[in-house]
């Protein structure tokens, strides 16, 4: 067997998964709550966070946003590929590290695509305060997969060949049934994951429109989920279809109804992409890769997040015009009837 | 077909990256100009390639204009299957994807790619001087898919012997063979595509080859802004420049917002 980096567990072993499920009331209650009672609640120092969505579509940002008011030490954060989640938690880590800090990240992707790479990310790696575990897409959706499956590991082709098998915990076992060379990803467990979706009952039972993304596996295999909804609909209407429901009540911990819960990223059905704003975020942080001063981020910060209660309070920051042109260029690409 | 005059770097990578795709053959696509390239090649000569998005979306028409993000809503629309990124990667695994189309920052004579770090690897890793985006679904197209396509922009400073660190990997050291030892799937690289002309890999040494340089350019000069020996086919061709239809498309119904292909200063 081929091994490079050292063993360890970053969140929950397997076994500690399964043991806190087992311990979890899995009853169908009523989890509504505020954001910030959820995130108090279930959000720790050091913990592993896995974050959902998929680059800058259903990211949670609006519990991103409340994290980083409440402010969190050592996080370790597990994602595939994503933009405005860990570079919104990085921002209030580069503004003030005693406040709120990521110690780890195990990802395939930090940066937002056609609106540009990840300043943040450039600014923590480049001056080595973060440990790095690189891997793919696929590696991080079948790492969350196996921890879904209560399974300790998961058999892939995709870390073979390059440096990604040397710089990760992947080890490399000949197929006992092919003898041809194989990887093999350590199963993530995290301690919470923070997912936005389409609608969600008061149990939690959720609907996700559009891509998947990694969502159902990332709130299977982690001890809590935190989930941010588009849209609270009764019990009914959710089930009224249950091959629908993506996923399942029992897996998740605190339901929240935060409409453009995704915003500035988009949500299908409901909102588009707003590149301006994202831009202009990343704008604030983008001068202090080259050692420039925090202020335009301190401001950001300011007038957004630490100076409002909560989402909706940044929302009206926005104002509706913006929030009616999002909604409109949706509305062309996912035409609907009234 | 009267040849364009004014088309740009991004603009004839664009068209070239088209051109190489065969029609009704599912093509795994990348992120940025592959998504702008697959869109031309739809519109043009191949109606009906099939593409599929790593976020989950299978086959759109993609009627509703290029999507800013393999995750993008325009993406699902009028999708024939939609599921999430173990799904996509899990066909791409078993064998569905003709293609997989993608870039990368840095590429060695092997076709590997870099989108990680450029730095001192692996003493630099954790402190690396410039930390790129990472794989994304690069590495898992280079390990799964049948066939590569590739776009790296031309530039000494992208073609190096050695890489910074190999996110996608290509034919590895090119020895015969050396995809399937290292237990990955398919052909490996088939095409790069750069500012300066299309490349294949040589069948027996799995070297990169130039096939075609683009107008403008001489083997020369391509070889002059690689940072290795580059094979050269015995027929080399130029290849033709775009023509104005061609760039009308990409500037007027492909890309008219300039998402991924940036407009030449006035």
């Amino acid at each position: 067997m081929e091994t490079n980096a050292k063993m360890f567990w970053t969140g929950l072993s397997p076994d500690d998964a399964r043991e806190a499920l087992v311990n979890k009331d899995k009853s169908m209650r009523d989890k509504r709550m505020t954001l910030k009672e959820a995130v108090s609640k279930f959000v720790k120092n050091g913990d592993n966070v896995g974050i959902a969505g998929f680059v800058n579509v259903r990211q949670p940002v609006a519990t991103c946003h409340e994290m980083v008011r409440q402010g969190f030490k050592d996080l370790t954060l597990s994602f595939q590929s994503a933009g405005l989640g860990p570079e919104l938690l990085a921002g209030a880590m580069i503004l003030n590290p005693n406040k709120f800090s990521i110690k780890r990240v195990e990802l395939a992707y930090w940066g937002h695509e056609a609106f540009g790479l990840s300043p943040a990310w450039r600014y923590l790696a480049e001056r080595g305060m973060i440990e790095i575990e690189d891997w793919s897409n696929y590696n991080m959706s079948a790492r969350f997969k196996a921890g879904a499956m209560g399974l300790p590991f998961i058999p892939t082709r995709s870390p073979l060949g390059g440096d990604i098998k040397n710089c990760s915990r992947t080890k490399i076992i000949n197929c006992p049934f092919t003898e041809r060379p194989i990887g093999l990803l350590p199963a993530s467990n995290p301690n919470v994951a923070i997912v936005h979706v389409q609608a969600a009952d008061k149990f939690g039972n959720c609907i996700i429109r559009g891509t998947d993304c990694t969502c159902a596996e990332i709130a299977m295999a982690s001890a809590h989920t935190i989930v941010t909804c588009e849209q609270l609909v009764s019990h009914e209407l959710v089930t009224s279809n249950p091959k629908d429901i993506m996923i399942p009540f029992a897996a998740v911990d605190a339901v929240v109804e935060v409409p453009y819960g995704a915003y500035p990223g988009a949500c299908r059905r409901h909102y588009w992409f707003d590149g301006d704003h994202t831009r202009k975020f990343l704008a604030c942080i983008a001068p202090m890769c080259k050692g420039g001063a925090p202020d335009a981020l301190q401001a950001y910060y300011d007038e957004y997040i630490y100076g409002v209660e909560n989402f909706g309070e940044f929302l009206q920051k926005i104002g509706v015009n913006q929030l009616l042109a999002v909604k409109a260029a949706e509305a062309h690409h996912c035409e609907r009837l009234a | 077909m009267t040849a364009s005059t004014d088309y740009t770097a991004q603009e004839i990578i664009v068209v070239a990256g088209a051109k190489v795709l065969e029609d009704n053959k599912i093509v795994f696509v990348g992120t940025g100009l592959p998504m702008v390239a697959s869109l031309l090649a739809k519109r043009t000569h191949a109606p009906g390639l099939i593409p599929v998005f790593e976020a989950g979306a299978v086959g759109p028409p993609l009627d509703h204009g290029l999507p800013v993000s393999v995750g993008c809503s325009r993406t699902f629309t009028g999708a024939s299957y939609v599921k999430g990124l173990n799904a996509a990667f899990e066909l791409t695994q078993r064998g569905f994807a003709d293609f997989g189309f993608i870039g990368g920052a840095e590429v060695d004579m092997y076709g590997n790619l870099n989108s990680t770090m450029m730095g001192d690897y692996p003493a630099g890793y954790q402190k690396p001087k410039v930390r790129l985006p990472g794989s994304g679904g690069a590495s898992d197209m280079a390990a799964s898919c049948e066939r590569t396509i590739l776009i790296v922009p031309h530039d000494k400073k992208k073609f190096n012997e050695k890489l910074s660190y190999i996110t996608s990997p290509g034919h590895l050291d090119g020895t015969p063979g050396a995809r399937q030892k290292a237990g990955m799937q398919g052909k490996g690289p088939y095409r790069l595509i750069t500012t300066k002309g299309i490349f294949d890999f040589e069948e027996k040494t799995k070297r990169m080859r130039l096939i075609q340089t683009f107008p403008g350019e001489t083997v020369q000069s391509i070889q002059d802004a690689t940072g290795f020996e580059l094979l050269v086919a015995p027929n080399v061709t130029e290849f033709a420049p775009p023509t104005v239809e061609e760039i009308r498309l990409i500037r007027e119904v492909v890309d008219p917002d300039g998402i991924f292909v940036k407009r030449a200063a006035k």
